[in-house]
């Protein structure tokens, strides 16, 4: 038993004590594999979800199909998962900003399942979202598994996003560009190497499970100078129905909140009018990543009008299912919503310059889908490399950087904050490494707080108090009820010099006659951020905390600039 | 002194009693006891090494619109200042984060599961998770008001058994109360107890607070529970079992909260107590 144990800690020792770098990628890609493997576990089962409601959905009643699936999903993750439902990754972006990408185990199984129940029924929303909150929360898992500390969390939560997005699109890079760019928002080379390793990983094992995995086939494009003025234009149109997509989301939700139905029925409701939708334009269903296919080959059969309209009809059932109850993510309503406007935006130049020549329709499609994901989510090389990477679409580099950054840039201007943001925006949590919002929140009140202060009694004699000063160093004396030692103001040495100059006057005035009492104080509840706007309103350099009526310490700005620095210079070193 | 307690207030009758100990148990310590009343049947607690979403039972949302009313009212009757804590941030709009800023934290045995809620019951799940990361005591109430009079410690010799002796002095330190050891004696004797103590700088305080160390013989534990006073603080350390242990072995933690119906002060793993 001795050995045993000798040989387990000799092992955990060697292990954990690896060079910083070493230990980091080889949990990384074992946070890869897991990511990868959630995501083929996610995707085996919508395929067979699908395949399995197929023969139902000729009938009429086929519209109550995505009303329970959102019923059951939206019961699974309130009552059996009890998870607070969001929407997931903002979930983790809020996580990595504020709590060192600690993650809740139970999320990474909580929305595989409900997001399996929303799209599985016909709900319109993509698993991406899904697989990179399980992916983060598997990476979380095993940091905490390790013990590893919140920088080394931090690029495990990467390494899960990473293997997620690169597992279930089999595109690596995009799921290393969109770990960092979304979810860390910070380019270090500590972090770019592990989840460039757990975006391998995933795609790996992924790949050796599904072989046959390719969401969309790699067509030929041929793009030409003629194209260049129409993918502005492209860019222009992607990027308002970002904005539009955007605010659907989120007012969609608002509304759904302040109706008088029960979660529930909300749920029932929301589904099966995405379901009668269905019936109509079955593009507004599911993933949708067939319909993307067929519009990237040039198959798509729809009229011209009619894709037009199934533009909207997309952004409103994608609302309607995140909105009403259903669970899943934005990423393949993205890709369906932009494919959707790429092909109605080239009917109608087609219409209008009949004579032009420019690329084929699933070009625009492609164009179409990166300006929308760089448009909402903000993330410019995201799109890109998503794109590129899905489709094999490197014919087509030139327009896409052209639409993705054009869109996202417009969308930024119209709507500064991208969907995944704007709610952790609001609420002044969106704490981006190295930020001045970031560091304030990661400095602790209680260790800027200085607490080496002799207190004097409220009935001190003034000549007792200039006795005690001579032998201190103190500009502050917070002043105390002898009885029950609350505090009762402060005595500040440059307010009190007229007295000092007054030897006269030294045996007739006690302290509690010249003390401050209307000094502003913080206390230990306040974040640094009010703390600095206190002083900054009043005027002060130094603040004296209180809490319950007692004196804990004074914060002054030389101090906080210290440790300002310090945690300025551990978070922005590589 | 600034210690704050934080309770998890329940408006209901059992509620009352548990949230009348922990104002006894600041008042006595001259800590500030903090009441947070739910809005939603969850919430997250951070940990530095954990994330512990504590799922309530739906007691504790009951008459919400008399819940502050009552806390109040509570809160008057032990002549305590009230201070009620707010979340100030949410990792979901239903899930807000509840600070691990406080010295003591107050839990009922369980706070998910219904059916032992009144009773005795087992130790849930939560409450261990909470005990296993936090970093401060936990406070487990008995199930009606109940004032102590005394402190009994329970030193096993163990990390956390050391914690739980601090915390014990501390106790009494503020209190005035007087402190009582208690050790199994399993395979070491009195003098290696007496050593451990003085090795880490406990010898004088022990001999200034604590009027009795008492030794009992490896199979005379529940001799042990029965001859701690009724009307005493239980203060333990957590038993580090991993839960194959627990299983095999059973637990020690949830033996003792299911035999004794004092109240329980427990330090767990990452409990860092000082006695300055």
């Amino acid at each position: 038993m001795l050995m045993m144990k000798n040989w387990y800690k000799n092992v955990y020792h060697k292990l954990f004590h690896l060079d910083d770098r070493l230990l980091l990628i080889i949990a990384g890609s074992v946070t890869g594999v897991f990511s990868g493997l959630a995501s083929v576990v996610l995707r085996l089962s919508l395929e067979s979800a699908l395949k399995w409601l197929h023969p139902f959905q000729q009938y009429w009643w086929a519209f109550v199909f995505p009303g329970i699936g959102a019923l059951l999903s939206s019961f699974y993750l309130e009552k059996i998962a009890r998870e607070g439902a969001g929407h997931g990754v903002p979930e983790v972006i809020y996580s990595v900003s504020r709590y060192g990408g600690l993650l809740r185990f139970r999320s990474s199984y909580s929305r595989i399942i409900s997001s399996l129940l929303t799209i599985g029924s016909g709900g319109s929303a993509g698993p991406e979202a899904p697989v990179v909150m399980s992916g983060s929360s598997i990476g979380s898992s095993i940091a905490k598994l390790l013990g590893l500390n919140d920088r080394q969390r931090i690029t495990l939560v990467g390494c899960g996003t990473a293997g997620a997005i690169a597992s279930i699109f089999n595109a690596p890079i995009a799921g290393l560009v969109f770990a960092v760019e979304v979810i860390l928002g910070e380019w270090k080379f500590v972090n770019i190497i592990p989840i460039a390793i757990a975006a391998v990983a995933g795609t790996e094992i992924s790949q050796a499970i599904i072989p046959e995995q390719v969401i969309f086939n790699h067509q030929m494009f041929k793009v030409g100078f003629y194209d260049i003025l129409p993918s502005l234009c492209l860019a222009v149109v992607t990027a308002l129905i970002s904005v539009l997509f955007t605010k659907a989301l989120r007012q969609t939700g608002k509304i759904a909140k302040k109706t008088p139905f029960s979660l529930w029925t909300r749920a029932i409701i929301g589904g099966c009018v995405v379901g009668i939708m269905g019936m109509f334009m079955p593009v507004v269903l599911g993933e949708g990543y067939h319909f993307i296919q067929s519009m990237i080959s040039g198959t798509f059969a729809m009229g011209g009008f009619i894709v037009f309209l199934a533009v909207f009809a997309k952004i409103f059932a994608t609302a309607v299912t995140l909105g009403w109850g259903g669970s899943g993510g934005i990423f393949a309503p993205c890709l369906v919503i932009g494919s959707l406007a790429g092909i109605a935006f080239h009917n109608v130049m087609s219409g209008l310059f009949p004579s032009i020549e420019c690329a084929s329709q699933g070009a625009y499609a492609l164009l179409g889908m990166t300006g929308i994901i760089s448009g909402v989510m903000q993330a410019p090389l995201t799109g890109i490399f998503l794109i590129v990477e899905i489709t094999g679409g490197y014919e087509t580099i030139l327009p896409l950087i052209i639409v993705s950054s054009l869109s996202s840039t417009m969308s930024h201007y119209i709507e500064p904050a991208s969907f995944y943001f704007k709610e952790l925006i609001e609420r002044g949590q969106f704490l981006r490494p190295g930020t001045d919002a970031r560091i304030l929140s990661d400095l602790n009140i209680s260790e800027i707080i200085e607490t080496d202060y002799s207190k004097v009694s409220e009935n001190m004699v003034f000549r007792e108090f200039i006795e005690l000063l001579k032998n201190s160093h103190q500009h502050f004396f917070p002043v105390i009820e002898d009885n029950t030692g609350e505090y009762r103001g402060i005595i500040q040495i440059s307010a009190i010099r007229k007295y000092a100059l007054d030897p006269g006057m030294y045996n007739m005035i006690f302290l509690n006659q010249i003390m401050d009492t209307e000094v502003i104080t913080a206390s230990l509840e306040n974040d640094l951020q009010e703390v600095l706007d206190m002083m900054d309103i009043n005027n002060m350099d130094t603040i004296p905390v209180v809490e319950n009526d007692w004196f804990i310490g004074m914060i002054s700005k030389t101090r906080i600039l210290d440790l300002y620095r310090r945690e300025l210079i551990m978070q922005t070193s590589v | 002194m600034n210690y704050k307690l934080l309770h998890i207030f329940r408006n209901t009758p059992f509620g009352r009693e548990t949230f009348l100990q922990s104002l006894y148990f600041c008042k006595t310590i001259n800590a500030f006891p903090v009441a947070y009343i739910p809005k939603s049947d969850k919430f997250l607690m951070y940990f530095p090494n954990d994330a512990v979403q504590v799922d309530l039972d739906h007691s504790y949302l009951r008459s919400p619109e008399t819940a502050k009313d009552n806390a109040q009212g509570l809160f008057n009757e032990m002549g305590i200042k009230p201070m009620f804590y707010e979340p100030k941030n949410f990792t979901a709009s239903s899930l807000p984060d509840i600070s691990t800023n406080f010295d003591y934290l107050c839990c009922p045995r369980s706070v998910s599961d219904l059916s032992s809620r009144i009773g005795l019951g087992h130790i849930g799940p939560k409450v261990r998770r909470i005990i296993k990361h936090a970093t401060f005591p936990v406070l487990i109430t008995s199930p009606v008001y109940k004032p102590w009079k005394s402190i009994s410690v329970f030193f096993g010799g163990s990390k956390n058994a050391l914690s739980a002796l601090r915390a014990g002095l501390k106790i009494s330190m503020s209190s005035g109360l007087p402190m009582s050891i208690y050790t199994l004696l399993e395979k070491k004797g009195e003098s290696y107890f007496r050593q451990l103590i003085e090795k880490n700088g406990l010898e004088e305080p022990v001999s200034q607070f604590s009027s009795q160390w008492h030794f009992y013989k490896k199979h005379d534990f529940d001799t042990l529970l029965y001859d701690v006073p009724h009307d005493s603080l239980i203060v333990l350390g957590a038993y580090g079992h991993g839960i194959i242990k627990d299983i095999l072995l059973g637990s020690k933690m949830e033996h003792i909260q299911s035999t004794v119906t004092n109240n329980l002060l427990i330090t767990g793993p990452h409990c860092s107590i000082s006695l300055r």
